[in-house]
């Protein structure tokens, strides 16, 4: 379903990037790293209204001519993005959030494991798991 | 240029908001001043608020374009293309709405009916050049006189003749009279013409409707979209937005629907875009920037992909760049009058768009070009400039064919504009300005990161533009933004193209700075790329020439390579310096001070910790540790640590190797901070080229913008043995102090001190060291203290205790000091306020120093801080109390009373009263005539409790309380009686009544059983008037009494009156006295209530006194006590 799936860190460093089609790796590195842009500027306007803290799927941040980008943070800064095709205009937003929880879910796993230390890279099977599983739209 | 141009450039006739056109006639702007005046309020000052009109002045005998033939029927009309391109000038231009004559003519001219029928035939001549045009006619008489305001009767019927002899509506005849409102009147008319014009749009707007109605949709489609299009246009001259809107979308729609072949696509897609153009703008100035951005999608989306003549598809993208651009300038103009744009929707996005599509036209135009040689004969293209139709081809104008007429004819137009495309347009120029606009818009609505996406795009594209030193400076600038983040897979891919573009133009700097970082952990390169990267920068070392990066045009190469050539041979430069605090380098390197103090007589310590993240082993020359002090900047080697190495300076991958260096210090540094300047690493052995790494250590704080938590590193697993390089803390600087004094300064005191009293500080100095110390002396200081910032004024110091004050800071002289010799001094420090008092006691002097040098001697110093707590040394509370010894709260006048101070001992130390006194205020005496101390020679200890008792009395009542007076102490400590010390302590203040009568009873202390004895009363009257008062004496069980038992008695004023009574107790023990009681005769006499007099009596007289049994055996007449 996803093309493209990326954690980013509180500093806006990448922690994991995955991609369906590799050939296409640095296109979409740009594509997330551009999205971040949005990501920012939700953020310092959600700090302003002081709205609901609880939210924390972003939505859509950005549609090109080929792609869908959304994004969603945790409490801790930690940035997901979620690249879709818009060709696939079957998916629902419903379909998105969902994703993302199973990503948040699956990106706490790797922060509880006690040999890996939060800032660092993630490398994880269990992970890469959930990924592709988002990413060939098993769920 | 030249196809750009032709091809996609919109018409700035069309780009221009319409404006009706009007024609002048009759104004001679060359000789008459008055005409010129009214032209020029005319035409200039074309502000926005002024009617959106164009005046054009005509020549009398100005030709208007020719009416076509009418014709009566459409049905056979076939149209040869959809919109004719002098259609919108013409009526832009040439054909007005309204023509106005102005003609000079006074209401009172003479020759009236001569310029009458003159303005007549002027008129009829312009009415015969606009035959058959449906052209408004207005009159316009410039008049000398002003309408007065009663109005020329004659003026009404003579504006009647002239409009009938001019065959002219009442209406369209208007009068300019010249003077001071030129202006004013000038607006008014401006509002009458474009009535007027509005009237003539909408009669040509009926007219092409008339037409429309007639035609066929299957052959005359072309003609539907004219029309519409004509609708759309006429009725913006019109100023109708809403029905201009309302045309141009059919026309759109209309045009959608059109059969595209490959020959008639391109003037297709023309027309699309100017049909699309004049919607969106119009959306736009309607403040419906939603709309016009989904008509503009709806564009996109239509035409995406028809594609055209599959030879000329570079034409296909060159128009999809052009639609987005100008979609681009028409947003940002709207923004610019208000429309609002957010950070997903700007116009930055279609620039960029733009640029892809201007890219994608690059790319097909290399592909379907690249053959194209020669320019065919005859040129195919003749007549592109003054074709009938928008988007027609010049070689068949007006061809409605769907396959091409000449098969020849159409091969030699295609290769003749792939011709002009290769050769004539500049494609990279193109696509550097459109990404130069797309970044100045990103960057405007807050999206740093697109922008930094954008400068990348351009840089490749400068790049493929064989600019690579334009490209370089913009990815070097780039390298630093995507370092900060840590996007290691973007700054790579960076790194590799910038290297390319380094190498190519022999950048020796550059390209041995992005080597480095090449070779980092961080670069997400293959080995083999950085295999490669090493082996050329050992060439580099050695003045060898670099092999060149992969992916380079083999056209620049051997430019290149004569440039490295040119590099290697010069001796210029000798080294080259890399800043390493920006580069994510391979070789990583920290410095620190091994502690933040060091002391100026010993080695200061540098630890240099080193780490290689190098694929290869990487060796270096040197290693040189920069430090200053404020008075040197200095260069150290530093050595290995630990077991020494055949080559210590030879790293392995991922090694870390610690250094050593130290240095000795300056004495002249003292109390200053030393600072590691920065690391510098040589590469690069004697005579070859050197590198050398700078590492700046100043404010090297990179902890901050990180993400990783450095309390977290510890669990990061590392190598035993192995140092972990990140959890090395930089110590950049260190505080240099004195060497440690040998001299031993002890001091001793008995805390606490009292308040007030001269403390005594005793210091002892014993010289430890190995010479003869000298000059030495103490400054004692007080350090500020934080609760009280005023404490200096509050302590005393002096030398002696009969000697004077010395003020703050002192110095105690005390001379030489021999080894092993011991001093003693003393100083006295007074506190007058409680609070702890730190004394900074800082011993100075000379001693020889070896380090320097025979006999020369150098200053040292030893800080001691002495903590003085103060305590109360007593407390007295001072008490007032009746004679009948009842505590009072309020003094009468003229009335004794008793101030008993109670002194309490709070001290630790016993203390010793020397002496005691009052200090009594004027208006307060002592009833005694001296005082003398009770409390004098008396020791306190903790605790203990003093108290003495004196009789005053206060003449004078207030309102306000009585100061008292003070009460004075004065005293020592046990064993220090020599140093006497006087503490001051205010009485507490009393309020003071007045009370005209004062009786006072003279007793004897006591009294025997059956003996008489002698009493006493005294009335005074303090009133300067006569009392009368009645006096009774009750009587008592306990005594007989003789004397007055009633009695009325007139007290004189200022005065006394004594009564005498003889008291004969009848029982012993504290017995009650018979009660005296006074009354006033004339009640209310001294404002005084009864009650008041009873008080009174109460106060002043005892009520009880003692009565001994009577001794047995004692002769019952003794002696009787008369009062004192």
């Amino acid at each position: 379903m996803a093309v493209c799936i990326a954690v980013i860190g509180k500093e806006n460093s990448p922690k994991y990037v995955a991609c369906l089609h590799s050939e296409n790796e640095l296109q979409f590195h740009y594509k997330v790293h551009t999205a971040l842009d949005v990501v920012e500027e939700k953020l310092s306007l959600a700090g302003k209204s002081n709205c609901d803290v609880r939210e924390l799927y972003l939505g859509l941040l950005h549609s090109t001519e080929e792609h869908k980008i959304f994004g969603y943070v945790t409490n801790t800064k930690i940035k997901f993005i979620v690249i879709v095709e818009a060709a696939n205009t079957t998916l629902r937003d419903n379909e998105v959030r969902t994703m993302f929880r199973r990503l948040h879910a699956a990106y706490t796993d790797v922060v509880c494991n006690p040999f890996y230390i939060p800032g660092d890279h993630i490398v994880s099977k269990k992970f890469e798991n959930v990924v592709k599983s988002i990413m060939s739209g098993n769920s | 240029m030249a196809v750009w141009n032709d091809g996609f450039d919109f018409p700035t006739e069309l780009c221009n908001k319409p404006q009706a056109l009007v024609g002048i006639s009759g104004i001679d702007v060359a000789k008459n001043v008055s005409d010129r005046e009214v032209w020029e309020a005319l035409s200039n000052n074309r502000a926005t608020n002024r009617a959106l009109i164009n005046f054009k002045l005509l020549g009398p005998q100005h030709g208007f374009p020719p009416m076509k033939p009418k014709r009566n029927t459409y049905d056979w009309y076939i149209p040869k293309g959809i919109l004719k391109r002098n259609w919108i000038i013409k009526h832009l231009q040439e054909l007005p709405a309204v023509n106005v004559l102005f003609f000079h003519l006074d209401w009172d001219d003479p020759n009236f009916a001569a310029k009458k029928l003159d303005c007549a035939n002027r008129l009829q001549s312009i009415r015969g050049a606009l035959k058959g045009r449906l052209t408004r006619l207005a009159v316009v008489l410039i008049q000398r006189t002003a309408p007065v305001a009663g109005e020329d009767p004659s003026a009404a019927d003579k504006a009647n003749a002239l409009c009938t002899a001019c065959e002219l509506n009442p209406k369209c005849l208007f009068v300019l009279p010249l003077g001071d409102h030129l202006q004013g009147y000038i607006l008014r008319l401006e509002k009458a013409f474009l009535e007027l014009a509005q009237g003539y749009y909408h009669h040509a707007i009926r007219a092409v409707k008339s037409h429309r109605d007639q035609l066929n949709k299957t052959t005359q489609q072309y003609l539907m979209v004219r029309h519409l299009f004509k609708i759309g246009f006429l009725s913006e001259l019109k100023q109708d937005s809403h029905n201009a809107h309302k045309s141009y979308a059919q026309a759109y729609s209309q045009l959608l629907d059109l059969r595209v072949a490959d020959t008639n696509a391109m003037e297709v897609k023309t027309v699309a875009g100017l049909i699309n153009y004049k919607i969106c703008r119009i959306l736009f100035f309607q403040s419906m920037p939603r709309d016009a951005i989904a008509q503009f999608r709806a564009h996109s989306e239509a035409f995406k992909n028809r594609e055209g003549h599959k030879d000329l598809v570079f034409e296909h993208y060159g128009w999809l760049a052009k639609q987005y651009w100008v979609f681009g300038d028409l947003f940002d103009e709207a923004i610019k009058q208000g429309v609002q744009a957010v950070q997903t929707q700007h116009p930055g996005f279609y620039y960029q768009q733009a640029a892809q599509f201007a890219i994608q036209r690059k790319q097909s135009c290399e592909l379907l070009c690249q053959n194209v040689t020669t320019y065919p004969e005859p040129d195919p293209l003749t007549g592109v400039d003054t074709l009938e139709f928008f988007g027609q081809r010049p070689w068949r104008p007006g061809s409605l064919s769907v396959e091409p007429i000449d098969p020849n004819r159409e091969r030699d137009g295609i290769l003749a504009l792939q011709f002009r495309e290769k050769i004539g347009v500049n494609h990279s120029s193109l696509i550097i300005t459109l990404f130069g606009i797309a970044i100045s818009q990103f960057k405007a609505f807050r999206c740093p990161r697109m922008r930094r996406q954008l400068l990348v795009q351009m840089a490749e594209e400068y790049f493929s533009a064989k600019d690579y030193g334009k490209a370089l400076t913009v990815l070097t600038h780039m390298l630093w933004d995507y370092r900060s983040e840590k996007w290691w897979r973007l700054l790579s891919a960076i790194l590799l193209r910038a290297l390319g573009c380094a190498y190519l133009t022999a950048g020796l700097q550059d390209y041995v700075t992005l080597s480095l970082e090449a070779l980092g952990d961080a670069a997400q390169l293959s080995l083999q790329d950085k295999t490669r990267i090493f082996q050329n920068l050992n060439k580099i070392l050695k003045r060898q020439l670099p092999d060149p990066e992969p992916g380079l045009s083999n056209i620049d190469l051997p430019h290149a390579k004569d440039l490295w050539t040119a590099s290697c041979a010069s001796a210029d430069p000798p080294f080259v310096t890399v800043d390493m605090s920006n580069v994510a380098s391979c070789v990583e390197s920290k410095a620190r001070f091994t502690s933040t103090q060091s002391h100026v007589d010993k080695p200061v310590l540098i630890e240099v910790f080193v780490k290689s993240a190098c694929p290869h082993s990487i060796k270096f020359s040197k290693l040189l540790v920069t430090v200053t002090t404020p008075s040197m900047s200095t260069e150290l080697p530093a050595s290995i640590m630990g077991a020494t190495e055949d080559d210590p300076l030879l790293f392995e991958t991922n090694t870390v190797k610690v250094f050593l260096c130290q240095f000795i210090p300056d004495h002249r540094d003292v109390g200053s901070e030393i600072q590691i300047t920065s690391i510098l690493l040589h590469m690069g052995s004697e005579g070859d080229r050197n590198i050398i790494l700078r590492y700046s250590c100043v404010s090297n704080e990179s902890g901050g913008a990180d993400d990783v938590c450095p309390e977290l590193q510890h669990f990061r697993p590392t190598p035993i043995k192995s140092i972990n390089f990140d959890s090395i803390r930089i110590q950049s600087t260190t505080h240099l102090v004195p060497r440690t004094s040998l001299l031993d300064v002890s001091i001793q005191h008995d805390t606490p001190a009292l308040l007030g009293e001269w403390y005594k500080v005793h210091i002892e100095m014993l010289n430890n060291e190995q010479y003869n110390i000298s000059s030495l002396s103490l400054d004692i200081a007080l350090i500020p203290s934080v609760d009280d910032p005023h404490q200096e004024l509050t302590t005393q110091l002096c030398k002696d205790v009969s000697g004077e004050l010395v003020s703050l800071p002192m110095q105690l002289l005390i001379g030489d000091l021999a080894v092993n010799s011991k001093k003693e001094v003393c100083f006295y420090v007074r506190a007058l306020r409680l609070n702890t008092r730190n004394l900074l006691i800082k011993a100075k002097y000379l001693m020889l120093d070896a380090a320097l040098g025979n006999n020369a001697e150098s200053w040292n110093a030893s800080d001691k801080v002495v903590t003085i707590s103060v305590v109360k040394p007593f407390d007295v509370l001072t008490k007032f109390v009746s004679l009948q010894l009842d505590p009072l709260t309020k003094g009468v006048a003229l009335e004794p009373l008793i101030a008993m101070p109670h002194t309490e001992c709070l001290s630790p130390w016993p203390i010793v009263i020397h002496n005691s006194s009052f200090e009594l205020a004027p208006n307060v005496s002592l009833v005694d005539e001296t005082f003398i101390s009770q409390l004098q020679g008396l020791e306190l200890q903790k605790g203990e409790m003093a108290a003495e008792a004196s009789v005053l009395t206060v003449s004078q009542p207030s309102d306000q309380p009585v100061h008292v007076g003070t009460y004075q102490l004065q005293w020592s400590r046990k064993g220090q009686e020599h140093m006497i010390t006087s503490s001051t302590v205010t009485l507490p203040t009393l309020r003071v009544e007045n009370a005209p009568i004062y009786v006072e009873m003279v007793l004897p202390a006591h009294g025997w059983v059956r003996t008489p004895m002698a009493v006493s009363y005294r009335i005074h009257n303090h009133t300067s008037r006569l009392i009368d008062v009645d006096l009774s004496m009750e009587a008592s069980d306990a005594f007989m009494f003789a004397g007055h038992k009633q009695l009325q008695l007139c007290l004189l004023p200022e005065s006394v009156r004594t009564l005498d009574y003889n008291l004969y107790p009848l029982l012993s023990g504290l017995v009650a006295l018979p009660r005296l009681c006074l009354s006033l005769v004339k009640e209310g006499q001294l404002e005084l209530p009864p009650a008041a007099l009873a008080e009174l009596l109460q106060r002043c007289l005892p009520t009880h006194v003692y009565v001994m049994p009577q001794a047995k055996g004692k002769s019952s007449n003794s002696q009787i006590p008369v009062p004192s």
